[in-house]
């Protein structure tokens, strides 16, 4: 195997943590023979989870699931896109093909504008300080997630940093408190994913541990970086 | 057609109909593979309230991407565990579980399974080879490989748990799915 092919297998086996599985997550969004090789293992493993046993979930969570579906601003657009995207792809069948324009037509007084592929990730190098330490973040539009990867910091005890992404207008909008030497992951609510864009400058401040305290003012800014398209 | 195949061919339908933003065939796939993909989550995060979370992650997310699943390439019953897996793999890998690894608790409780989603999932042959392909491999290959698979264990939490270096345990692995994966293209 080659060392792409490794890192797929260990990938799909779920066995990377910090900047290799960075590096994964970065591969599935940008390389398609990457995320092949990923699905042969997924796809040639899957029988095995027939081993693990059902297991009844609480009878509210049908409706925890419908609530939050419904509660999503933007979640209609958010579907519509998808959809509109399946029914390009179904279209190309043939079985698919009639229906596939009566929903394209249906779709089209919406406005929706067809992307034609996924957005890829956002990602920004942050240098801290005059040190050659640089905090990693990553934003996968797909899945409105962000990853921080603070792996060669280290907690003094005393600080925490937060990260402030900085919209063209208004408040800073929290993105978090940094965990030196960890990587994190975190799901972003819609409205602040939306800001995020190639050029979306952040900013990261020293706080008290735990992040800057309701109604003070955040702390010294200590880094700056913006994101941009890879 | 047998009832397995017919169970198939309804999620098929039913995940189909999701992808075109019917509501009703979410409930449907939901009540169809909630007991499989529960345990799925379960298993890997070892607590019922973090599982539950993931739970509802992957179906809230499945509604916002059914178009993912191509109902030409993949059996949906498979194709959905590997999604929870996944998630419920991503959640552990975010920091923000405390796991206290309690997957026997799990399979003791649950032990009855899904006998519907049992027998739906994925064709006999596949199911063969890998467990023939993973019978080939050293014990110790295959245990970590099971380890990381099943429990979501990273290289450091398998080399703690061996007593083994970092370094041992990748070695081990890579080899180990460097055999496995000669072995499932039909190689061996």
């Amino acid at each position: 195997m080659t060392e792409r092919d490794q890192l797929a297998a260990e990938y799909a086996l779920g066995l990377l943590e910090g900047e290799d599985l960075l590096a994964g997550r970065g591969l599935m969004a940008a390389e398609p023979e990457f995320a092949a090789m990923v699905a042969f293992w997924e796809g040639r493993l899957a029988p095995l989870l027939d081993e693990i046993g059902g297991a009844v979930p609480d009878e509210a969570l049908w409706a925890r699931i419908v609530a939050e579906i419904e509660a999503v601003p933007g979640g209609e657009v958010v579907s519509l896109k998808a959809r509109v995207r399946f029914w390009q792809r179904a279209a190309a069948g043939a079985a698919m093909a009639a229906v596939g324009s009566v929903a394209l037509l249906v779709l089209q007084p919406a406005s929706t504008p067809a992307p034609t592929a996924l957005p890829g990730p956002l990602v920004a190098s942050i240098p801290i300080g005059d040190t050659p330490l640089r905090l990693g973040v990553t934003y996968l539009p797909d899945r409105k997630e962000m990853l921080v990867s603070a792996s060669g910091l280290t907690a003094d005890g005393v600080h925490d940093h937060e990260l402030w992404l900085v919209p063209p207008e208004g408040e800073l909008r929290s993105l978090g408190v940094v965990v030196p030497g960890r990587e994190a992951s975190m799901a972003l609510d819609s409205e602040t994913a939306a800001l995020i864009r190639d050029g979306a400058q952040m900013v990261l401040t020293r706080e008290p541990i735990g992040g800057k305290p309701d109604g003070q003012a955040a702390g010294p800014v200590v880094a700056e970086g913006a994101f941009a398209t890879i | 057609m047998t009832a397995a195949d017919t169970a198939r061919e309804r999620l098929k339908g039913a995940m189909v109909r999701l992808a075109a933003g019917d509501r009703a065939a979410l409930e449907e796939v939901y009540r169809a593979t909630s007991v499989k993909l529960f345990g799925i989550c379960y298993r890997i995060l070892g607590d019922r309230k973090e599982a539950e979370d993931a739970l509802q992650d992957v179906y809230v997310n499945l509604w916002r991407r059914a178009d993912r699943f191509d109902p030409e390439r993949a059996s949906p019953i498979s194709w959905l565990a590997v999604f929870a897996r996944n998630r419920a793999i991503d959640r552990l890998r975010s920091g923000r579980v405390q796991r206290e690894a309690a997957p026997l608790e799990a399979a003791a409780e649950v032990a009855d399974a899904a006998p519907l989603a049992e027998a739906m999932l994925i064709d006999a042959e596949r199911t063969a080879r890998v467990h023939h392909c993973l019978g080939q491999l050293e014990g110790y290959q295959r245990d970590n490989i099971r380890a990381a698979f099943f429990d979501g264990r990273t290289y450091a939490e398998l080399a703690e748990a061996g007593g083994v270096p970092l370094g041992t345990m990748k070695s081990w692995i890579r080899r180990g799915m460097q055999r496995l994966k000669t072995c499932l293209e039909g190689a061996e």
